[in-house]
């Protein structure tokens, strides 16, 4: 999660859709309009990265100079995020219903990263219960479609001592790169891991023998 | 749209990140995406000279006391600043990848040279400031082994060794090396059964190969 951390980068650049709370000059650029006001009331997709400053903004003390003139009126911040498309009911369903065969990396790559700094905003206590209940039960899966592929490598080098089980082999593999590519980037990260521990601790044992 | 270069640019830093983890043999770098690099750079100076322009509007609208909606007028500024921003993380995330790339491959090699000839064709994958930064790291490295630390080898293999003595191939001619038990013509394609402290380098730089 550091400054120069890539993941961290491509998360912050999922577009969030807003709305323009203010009527700001000189911003139409954003909606594909250079040179023109954007209204307030426009609706458009922002990244994360802009987005979320611009709405927290009215937070920010305002310099001396503009003290005496936003005293008497509320603060308003520039725009307003509503709740991203990774969020919405309708996923939010998909993933009650039935956790483990939801197509994640389709949905967002950064799904987890994302849900982590939406939750920290603005406190959804509901979505973070959902997301943290999706992680554990795709785990499940994930764990252990990373022993039976650490297994099944074993399994070529000690030439076939069980045929049936290299028989069926090809269909395990299409299987799970099938089920890999629905991951996102967290879970890939977790299937590594626990993949290259699996094998070495295989090979631990079997240096033992 | 600011800041849609960068992204490319942190794609391509992913999929650079990728390809290494996959391969755990060795780091190779893709080419410098200068190209890429530049037309951001560019970008920056123009979002630099918009955030000029803004300040001085700004100066000259509280100069005549007219301070009409300063707010709105920073919205703008903080829009740009934000790009630059942006701009700046995604420039400095990818540069820092290749740097601990090239790092990494500095301790591979050994600290040896690692502008030497079997990383030629790599090379040109890298700028011109990614060379000397290199070639610099790589003095760090040496100077740090026949520094104090002469007696440990920190760049050896990490993994015990089985035997002591182990069976060679010779990959390259490589002439004539002394050791306890004699001296070895390194001669292209013939073998050896020598103890493996005295070859371990000439293992690394790749003139033999363990059987």
């Amino acid at each position: 999660m550091g400054y120069y951390d890539i993941d961290d980068m491509l998360t912050e650049g999922s577009e969030i859709p807003c709305k323009f709370l203010q009527d700001i000059p000189g911003l139409g650029y954003l909606e594909n309009n250079p040179g023109k006001p954007i209204k307030a009331n426009a609706k458009l997709m922002l990244p994360y990265w802009l987005a979320h400053i611009l709405a927290a903004i009215d937070n920010i003390p305002l310099s001396e100079d503009s003290m005496t003139v936003d005293d008497e009126e509320e603060p308003v911040p520039f725009l307003e995020m509503s709740t991203p498309e990774s969020f919405s009911q309708r996923v939010i369903n998909a993933i009650k219903t039935d956790p483990k065969s939801l197509d994640l990396h389709s949905i967002n790559p950064h799904f987890y990263e994302l849900a982590i700094k939406w939750c920290a905003i603005y406190s959804v206590k509901d979505l973070a219960k959902v997301v943290s209940e999706l992680l554990l039960q795709r785990s499940q899966d994930i764990n252990n479609f990373a022993y039976s592929m650490s297994t099944q490598t074993k399994n070529i080098d000690s030439i076939g001592t069980m045929s049936n089980i290299t028989e069926s082999k090809p269909n395990n593999l299409l299987a799970s790169s099938s089920f890999l590519m629905t991951l996102d980037e967290l879970e890939k990260y977790v299937y590594r891991t626990s993949h290259e521990s699996y094998k070495n601790s295989k090979r631990w044992m079997y240096q033992n023998k | 749209m600011y800041c849609e270069l960068a992204n490319k640019l942190v794609v391509e830093a992913k999929r650079t990140e990728q390809l290494n983890s996959r391969n755990n043999a060795r780091t190779t770098l893709p080419v410098h995406n200068d190209e890429l690099v530049r037309d951001i750079l560019n970008e920056v100076t123009q979002l630099k000279k918009n955030l000029e322009f803004f300040k001085e509007q700004q100066d000259i609208m509280s100069m005549d006391g007219a301070s009409v909606d300063s707010n709105v007028m920073k919205c703008q500024y903080f829009v740009n600043l934000l790009c630059l921003e942006r701009n700046k993380r995604c420039l400095l995330g990818y540069q820092k990848l290749r740097s601990d790339m090239l790092d990494s491959m500095a301790w591979e090699n050994n600290g040896m040279d690692v502008m030497g000839s079997d990383l030629g064709e790599e090379n040109s994958n890298l700028t011109h400031q990614e060379q000397e930064y290199l070639k610099k790291y790589s003095e760090l490295i040496t100077d740090m082994k026949s520094g104090e630390l002469t007696d440990i080898d920190l760049s050896g293999s990490l993994t015990p060794p089985r035997e002591i003595f182990i069976d060679v191939r010779v990959l390259k001619d490589a002439g004539e090396i002394q050791t306890e038990y004699g001296v070895f013509n390194l001669i292209k394609d013939s073998q050896f059964f020598v103890r493996q402290s005295d070859v371990e380098r000439l293992i690394q730089q790749g003139f033999l190969q363990k059987i």
